[in-house]
């Protein structure tokens, strides 16, 4: 679909621009993965307030998890997350076996090295959703064979 | 007395006993035929029938019900029958029953039948069908009858002469009074049956009764309509279900009359009011609450049915028969939430029909109506039920509150000094209106009624009554969570407070709502409680808060503009107080007078040397509305000193603190709650995992690192509230602005300072003195600070170029850091010159002046006076703590001769290194130091300065020889980037011996020599007589920048000095080949004859002077060794190739060597070269006996080894030991040395000559035996 | 029709509120704040309600003498707080929750907007006019 290519090449552009300007500029460590993350949070907020609007109100957290693995990622992926595990202590594991950033990318250890950056935005974005639907969150990444990753999600109890 | 019998009283007309509706009410069932026979069976009856319940299916599609029935049995009479059009219900007779025990015919015919007969007729007048004739047999009877008809006929008879066609209206009960099982079937036959037509009898009634309601309803829009007929009509139909135990469908009734009703008020707001309406419009002048403690208010409903009721009548009645009905299901928090609706509506509706109603005569009937259904809804629940649904009473308390309250008000009973007469006669008005109290609430001490009159007595009654209610709900809103209807409630509370003057009570409640309000953000409401709490602390005295919430306020642009003014007067009227009262100041929080925006330092990097000046400006928003005259502005600022930090130094300072001198400083947001931006920010990383074994990568990913900081959790914030104890640190160091006006918004304060102590100063605090008020900044954040430095006075030289090369003027920088020291007229830096390296004195030389931030201040041109042994530099005046800086130009003179030698030396070492390895090119320079000493004026001691010079050139000389003829060969590379220009080269002899001379080949002309480049110059030494065994020679070239134009000044030129040594020929070599004889060329594979003659040109001379020579009569020969090699492997030498043979030391005396040597190519052929050696024996004593060739065989290699480096020697004697040393090694026999002749010494004639050489005819290939 | 409608954060400070007539815009501000509460108890007694029960629109907070107070609260856990006059009876509960809707639905925009940073005070011309659009239509 058009729309999802479009996506996923803006989403490519975002990151290589914001790369390219990092050159220029000093390049430390964590900047652009900030900057990425930021946007995606910004996103994220967003597009929860417009995916839950006519969803009936969610039971609790778990609610909400499945709701992001579900048709959160749905829309945006076209695809639901594959496994989510969790601690029952606010904390989520989320895993896609085909995430879509990745899939263009490589299929296994090739090019891991860049992996990382194609991962922050969407931790923006499920941060930015979960922080709307009022939950405080920390939402990292990790990839050890492309394009399966893992996306964990630590809850801040209020 | 029984509702069957009144009623029919009733219908005989006269009297009207009012009909008692109690629950006790049940569908009458009328009994006719033999009494006896009933009354004996009443009781057993009345207890069988409710026992079993029965399904009830009803029309209009109502849901089936089970009902358990009861009856009321009354003797049958004509009149209980009801006429046409009469609607009660209540005492509609639903089933006639005939009792009857006969069993023989002859009395049956004689009696019964006309009795029954009758009974039916009287039914069938009246058009009711629902009859039933009971035929009771019994043994006992038939036993003394005589002539007995079978038992059945008479039921037959019955049956025959009434039911036709509807057998089963005539039944059998057979022995009731015995215990047997017959009995008892006949019993459950008779019961079932009795049941099922009790039912029929209901549907069919109750259906045709609401087909005439509705109808009835129909009409409502007609002229004549009653509301209140029709309400009685459906109430009837409310009752019946009741008395059916079908509270449901009676409730449902009174809702559609409720709703009914309702739906006509609204209409006639909206304009088409029904006439009837109008009736219920009359002002209210009773407002005696509702009452829910008896099933059914007779009075209210009388007055209903008599069309004399107001609406509050109507709509009380109508709420006591639904919570009567709701209670009954269970279903007492419906009751509370209608109340609450209901008692809103009632005002309303009252409102819409403009009903005029007495001022509190509305608050009056709530508050009573209020604690009406609370007390209704104790009664029937226990405590725990009450405080589990507290959430759905609350409602009620709190309006109940409210009304008191407001009645209060009305009454003049909440005012600090009691009612009026007007007060008063409202309350008695009021009261007047509550009428007589109730019967059925009398003796309960705590009735709505008693509370209210109580209320209303007195002021101190009222007080302890509303109190008591806002206490209760107060804490009934607290234990369901609903913190803020509690503030609000406290809020009343507090205003009540306020008006009894009573504010320290008020004040707990205020802070509480206004702390809840700043939580959350609710600007409005922030502003109205701090107004209230403001006044309430004025009330108290509590000065500083009131100040302090005044300033809150009087910046507060929710509010009106004169408000403002008005509290900011406030401040300012206390402030200018005369301080005769004691003199202690009060000290408030900053932040809402005026708010820090930014902070801006003159030096911007707000650092500056001791004594230095400094100004720091400040941004004020001054949040007042109008300006403030201010006594005095002061930063306190903290003083340390760090020692021995680096950071500290001025050379750290100055460079790195470079920001641009403005801080700005956040503005807190006012009005969000601060939980929403306190949050620290994510700090995320990639993460790169490699695998222990091979670092490949194992996993990326992104990382969170300040984890723990961000899921802590964060505790509420309560720094938005008056920071309480603001406390001023001790202002040792302080800086100060005396009166100045504050305007509203932006102004900017500047402060200058003189720095003395050196260290770190922080700006902590902030104080604004307003007469005896102070506004305070309790931190000054972010942290702003300055540092103040003392510095030594220093001096640099430095090249500008990254390296200085000696000969050419280069400029060296100079720079004097003045530190602490002030550069007084006539101070000098002394420069004792080495006259290796003059300084030139430039007249336009400026010298700069900078400021230590490396501004630059001045400039002025520099004075230089240069006597032989000193130059002095007179510097300008400056002050301390700046930079002077200034350009000198320097020479380097290689040219003194101590120096030259060393040099010299270097220069020669570097040679021999670079003809041991060729190879690689060396392109690094000679250097040398140049030390200065300068005297400073700022101290005693003279600093040392090393300049480090590095020689661009370097040069190489070589010996040429053509026969006799010598030429000498100077090489000069230039090792450095620069390209210079070489002119006027030359080369003396410097030993001075008359007739050699030394002929320039080279073109007197100027030359450029680029970087990297080599040039070479060529001499031919002439000579005429005897010549000594060495040269001495000195090369020199002046030299100059081949860029710089300026050629003034002589720059002394590059000086090379070398020696040559045994240049002299003394043999001269010469090699032949001929073709066999007979051929003209030289064929390949055969055989040519080689000639070598070497001549003798010398006579003896001191050369030759060495064991070699061997003298015999004055005629002396010596021993040389020939050797023919041929690198090239262009021929086979056949024979031996070398020998030793004994030349005679004379001019012109030869020897000619002959071998034979085979082409092994053709074409033009090199000739094999031919080298001679000394040939040194050992010992000349067995030396002879040794065969030459033998060992000359094997050391032909180690003489071969050597070849290459004799090729080019510059020194013999290092050569010929080392040789020696290497042959030594070679055998361990003692052995004859040889010892090659120094380059020059030997003269090579066919050296480079080439011979032709013709393929042979026959091309095949033949074998040679090399020797 | 209504006379104050309101937005509230998820930190419970309002992110909007207008009312009509102006002059009582206090009370109006005093009654959204303390229907919280209300809304507060439905939300944490949504947590057990079944799905079907699970209605963004809270329906009627609690009635005043002068004053119907409505709720409804987005799954981001802003409120919506709409007060309607008392007198107005013709409101039914679905022109409630219409009304309801739109405010949602502007609202939704108003996150989607690039200018908009979420948490802020809501200052947007067209939100503005659909909420002027619902206090002056009139029934």
């Amino acid at each position: 679909m058009a729309d999802e290519a479009l996506f996923l090449l803006l989403h490519n552009e975002m990151v290589a621009g914001l790369y390219r300007a990092a050159e220029q500029g000093e390049g430390e460590n964590g900047r652009c993965i900030t900057k990425l993350e930021n946007m995606g949070f910004r996103v994220g907020q967003g597009l929860i307030e417009r995916f839950t609007k006519d969803t009936a109100r969610f039971k609790d957290e778990l609610d909400i998890m499945k709701f992001i693995c579900k048709d959160f990622w749905t829309t945006v992926f076209k695809k639901q997350i594959d496994n989510l595990r969790t601690n029952h202590q606010g904390i989520y594991v989320l895993q896609d076996n085909k995430f879509r950033l990745l899939m263009q990318m490589s299929a296994g250890k090739q090019y891991l090295e860049h992996a990382p950056k194609y991962l922050a935005f969407t931790c923006g974005l499920i941060r930015g959703g979960l922080s709307n639907l009022g939950i405080k969150s920390i939402v990292t990444a990790e990839v050890s064979t492309m394009p399966a990753c893992k996306f964990q999600v630590m809850i801040q109890k209020m | 007395m029984d509702p069957a019998a009144a009623a029919a009283a009733e219908e005989e007309g006269g009297e009207k006993p009012p009909v008692i509706y109690t629950m006790e009410n049940k569908p009458i069932v009328t009994c006719a035929g033999d009494q006896n026979l009933f009354t004996s069976l009443y009781p057993t009856l009345s207890q069988q029938l409710p026992r079993e319940p029965m399904e009830w299916r009803r029309s209009y599609g109502r849901a089936p019900k089970m009902i358990h029935l009861e009856s009321n049995f009354v003797q049958f009479k004509e009149e209980l029958l009801p006429k046409e059009g009469n609607k009660a219900l209540l005492t509609f007779p639903f089933l006639h029953i005939y009792w009857t025990e006969c069993c023989d015919t002859e009395v049956y015919k004689a009696t019964v039948k006309d009795d029954i007969t009758k009974w039916q007729n009287v039914l069938k007048a009246h058009s009711s069908v629902d009859w039933l004739i009971v035929v009771v047999e019994s043994d006992a009877k038939k036993k003394n009858k005589t002539n007995i008809l079978p038992r059945t006929s008479i039921v037959d008879k019955i049956r025959n002469d009434f039911c036709n066609k509807q057998s089963d209206r005539c039944v059998v009960l057979s022995d009731p009074l015995k215990d047997s099982s017959r009995s008892q079937e006949s019993w459950n036959a008779f019961l079932t049956k009795l049941r099922t037509l009790l039912l029929m009898s209901f549907t069919k009634n109750l259906g045709k009764f609401e087909d005439d309601m509705r109808t009835l309803r129909e009409k409502r829009t007609e002229p004549g309509w009653s509301f209140c007929e029709y309400f009685m009509v459906q109430e009837e139909l409310a009752f019946v279900f009741e008395m059916l135990q079908q509270f449901e469908d009676a409730l449902v009734q009174y809702d559609e009359l409720d709703a009914l009703f309702s739906q006509y008020v609204v209409n006639f707001g909206a304009g088409d009011g029904a006439n009837w309406l109008t009736f219920f419009c009359q002002p209210v002048r009773s407002w005696n609450g509702l009452i829910l403690r008896k099933p059914i208010d007779m009075e209210k409903r009388e007055l209903i049915q008599n069309q004399e009721a107001t609406l509050l009548d109507l709509r009380s009645y109508l709420f006591s028969r639904q919570c009567t009905l709701l209670i009954f299901l269970q279903r007492p928090w419906e009751v509370s939430q209608r109340a609450l609706e209901l008692l809103h509506n009632c005002v309303q509706e009252l409102k819409l029909l403009e009903v005029s109603v007495p001022p509190g005569a509305l608050d009056c009937w709530v508050f009573l109506s209020c604690l009406e259904v609370l007390q209704r809804i104790e009664g029937c629940c226990d405590r725990a039920q009450i405080d589990a649904n507290v959430s759905h009473t609350v409602g009620l308390w709190s309006y109940a509150t409210e009304k008191l309250k407001s009645l209060g008000y009305l009454c003049g009973l909440a005012s600090e000094k009691g009612p009026n007469s007007e007060d008063l006669n409202r309350t008695v008005d009021l009261l007047a209106g509550l009428g007589a109290e109730r019967p059925e609430t009398a003796n309960t001490s705590q009735s709505p009624y008693k509370k209210l009159k109580e209320a209303l007595s007195s002021v101190e009654a009222f007080e302890k009554h509303y109190l008591d209610l806002s206490h209760a709900t107060i804490e009934m809103y607290t234990n369901i969570g609903r913190i803020r209807s509690a503030k609000l409630v406290g809020k009343d509370l507090a205003e009540f407070y306020m008006r009894k003057k009573g504010p320290q009570k008020a004040e707990v409640y205020l802070q509480g709502a206004l702390k809840t309000y700043l939580a959350e953000g609710w600007a409005l409401l922030v502003t109205h409680t701090r107004k209230q709490l403001a006044e309430c602390q004025k009330q108290l005295g509590q000065i500083e808060n009131y100040l302090q919430m005044s300033s809150l306020l009087a910046s507060d642009n929710h509010l009106t503009e004169d408000e403002r003014k008005r509290f900011c007067q406030e401040i300012l009227d206390f402030a200018n107080q005369q301080a005769e009262s004691q003199g202690q100041k009060v000290i408030l929080s900053m932040h809402s007078f005026a708010q820090l925006k930014t902070l801006h330092f003159d030096p911007p990097n707000a650092v500056v040397h001791v004594g230095g000046k400094l100004s720091v400006e400040l941004t004020l928003l001054s949040q007042m509305p109008i300006p403030v005259q201010v006594d005095q502005i002061a930063i306190y600022v903290h003083f340390n000193i760090e020692k021995n930090s680096y950071r500290k130094t001025a050379e750290w300072l100055t460079k790195h603190k470079t920001s641009n001198g403005v801080i700005n400083f956040p503005n807190e947001v006012a009005g969000f709650p601060l939980s929403r931006n306190n949050l620290p920010a994510l700090e995320l990383y990639e993460m790169y995992e490699r695998s222990p074994s091979d670092n490949s990568l194992n996993t990326t990913g992104i990382i969170c690192k300040n984890v723990h900081m961000l899921l802590r959790r964060q505790e509420s914030s309560t720094s938005l509230d008056i920071p309480s104890g603001v406390t001023l640190e001790d202002g040792a160091h302080m800086l100060k602005c005396n009166d100045l006006i504050l305007e509203p918004g932006i102004n900017k304060i500047s402060f200058k300072t003189q720095a003395k102590e050196p260290g770190t100063y922080t700006l902590r605090q902030l104080c604004t003195s307003v007469g005896k008020v102070q506004f305070v900044l309790l931190h000054i954040y972010p942290i702003v600070q300055y540092d103040v430095y003392s510095q030594e006075p220093q001096l640099k030289v430095e090249p500008m170029t990254d390296s200085l090369l000696a000969g050419i003027p280069q400029k060296v920088k100079f720079t004097v850091i003045t530190g602490h020291y002030n550069m007084k007229s006539g101070d000098a830096l002394q420069l004792s010159n080495a006259d290796a390296m003059p300084a030139l004195y430039n007249p336009e030389i400026k010298a700069v002046i900078y400021s230590n931030t490396r501004e630059k201040i001045s400039e002025s041109s520099l004075r230089i006076q240069s006597s032989e042994k000193i130059t002095s530099i007179s510097l300008p005046v400056t002050p301390a703590y700046h930079v002077i800086e200034f350009e000198l130009e320097v020479i380097y003179l290689p040219s003194t001769p101590e120096s030259a030698v060393e040099r010299e030396n270097t220069v020669n070492k570097e040679a021999h290194r670079k003809n041991k390895e060729k190879q690689k090119p060396d392109n690094r320079m000679a250097t040398v130091d140049q030390k200065v000493t300068i005297d400073c004026p700022w101290s005693i001691y003279s600093t040392i300065i090393a300049l480090t010079f590095c020689i661009p050139f370097n040069a190489k000389h070589s010996l040429l020889s053509a026969g006799k003829r010598k030429y000498v060969q100077v090489c000069v590379q230039n090792l450095s980037e620069l390209c210079f220009q070489l002119s006027d080269n030359s080369l003396k002899n410097s030993a001075s011996c008359a007739d050699l001379q030394l002929v320039p080949l080279n073109p007197e002309s100027q030359q450029v020599i680029y970087s990297k480049q080599s040039i070479f110059f060529v001499w031919e030494l002439k000579w005429t007589k005897e010549l000594p065994l060495s040269l001495q020679c000195l090369f020199s070239v002046s030299f100059c920048p081949a860029t710089s134009e300026e050629q003034s000044l002589s720059l002394k030129p590059f000086t090379y000095e070398f020696q040559v040594e045994n240049f002299f020929t003394l043999y001269n070599v010469k090699t032949e080949i001929f073709p066999p004889l007979g051929a003209e060329y030289c064929k390949t594979g055969s055989l040519c004859s080689l000639e070598v003659s070497i001549t003798r040109l010398a006579d003896l001379l001191e050369v030759d002077k060495d064991e070699a020579l061997t003298e015999s009569d004055g005629y002396c020969t010596t021993k040389l060794m020939y050797e023919v090699v041929d690198n090239s492997s262009n021929w086979a030498v056949c024979g031996k190739s070398s020998g030793v043979i004994s030349m005679p030391v004379a001019a012109r005396a030869t020897h000619k060597v002959h071998m034979e040597v085979m082409p092994l190519f053709a074409g033009y052929l090199p000739f094999p070269d031919v080298r001679l050696f000394k040939y040194l024996p050992h010992h000349s004593a067995h030396s002879m006996q040794l065969d030459a060739d033998s060992w000359i065989e094997n050391d032909n290699l180690s003489v071969d080894k050597n070849v290459d480096d004799q090729a080019d020697s510059s020194s013999i004697r290092s050569r010929s030991s080392l040789h020696s040393a290497a042959s030594g090694e070679h055998k361990g026999l003692p052995m004859p040395r040889l010892q090659s002749f120094s380059s020059g010494q030997v003269f090579n004639c066919s050296t480079g000559m080439q011979i032709l050489v013709v393929p042979s005819k026959d091309d095949h290939v033949l074998e040679v035996n090399i020797t | 029709m209504a006379v104050c409608i309101a937005v509230i954060a998820k930190e419970n400070y309002p992110l909007y509120i207008r009312s009509i007539p102006t002059e009582n815009e206090l009370k109006f501000h005093y009654t959204v704040h303390t229907s919280l509460d209300v809304v507060d108890e439905k939300i944490s007694a949504m947590g057990k309600a079944l799905v079907d029960q699970r209605e963004l629109y809270l329906g009627l907070l609690y009635p005043t003498e002068d004053y119907k107070v409505y709720g409804y609260v987005t799954n981001s856990k802003v409120k919506f707080v709409m007060v309607v006059d008392s007198s107005n009876t013709a409101l039914r509960d679905n022109e409630i929750r219409s009304m309801f809707r739109k405010l949602h639905n502007s609202y939704t925009d108003i996150m989607c907007n690039p200018f908009y940073n979420p948490g802020d005070r809501i200052h947007s011309r067209a939100f503005d006019n659909m909420v002027t659009s619902m206090m002056m239509q009139v029934c």
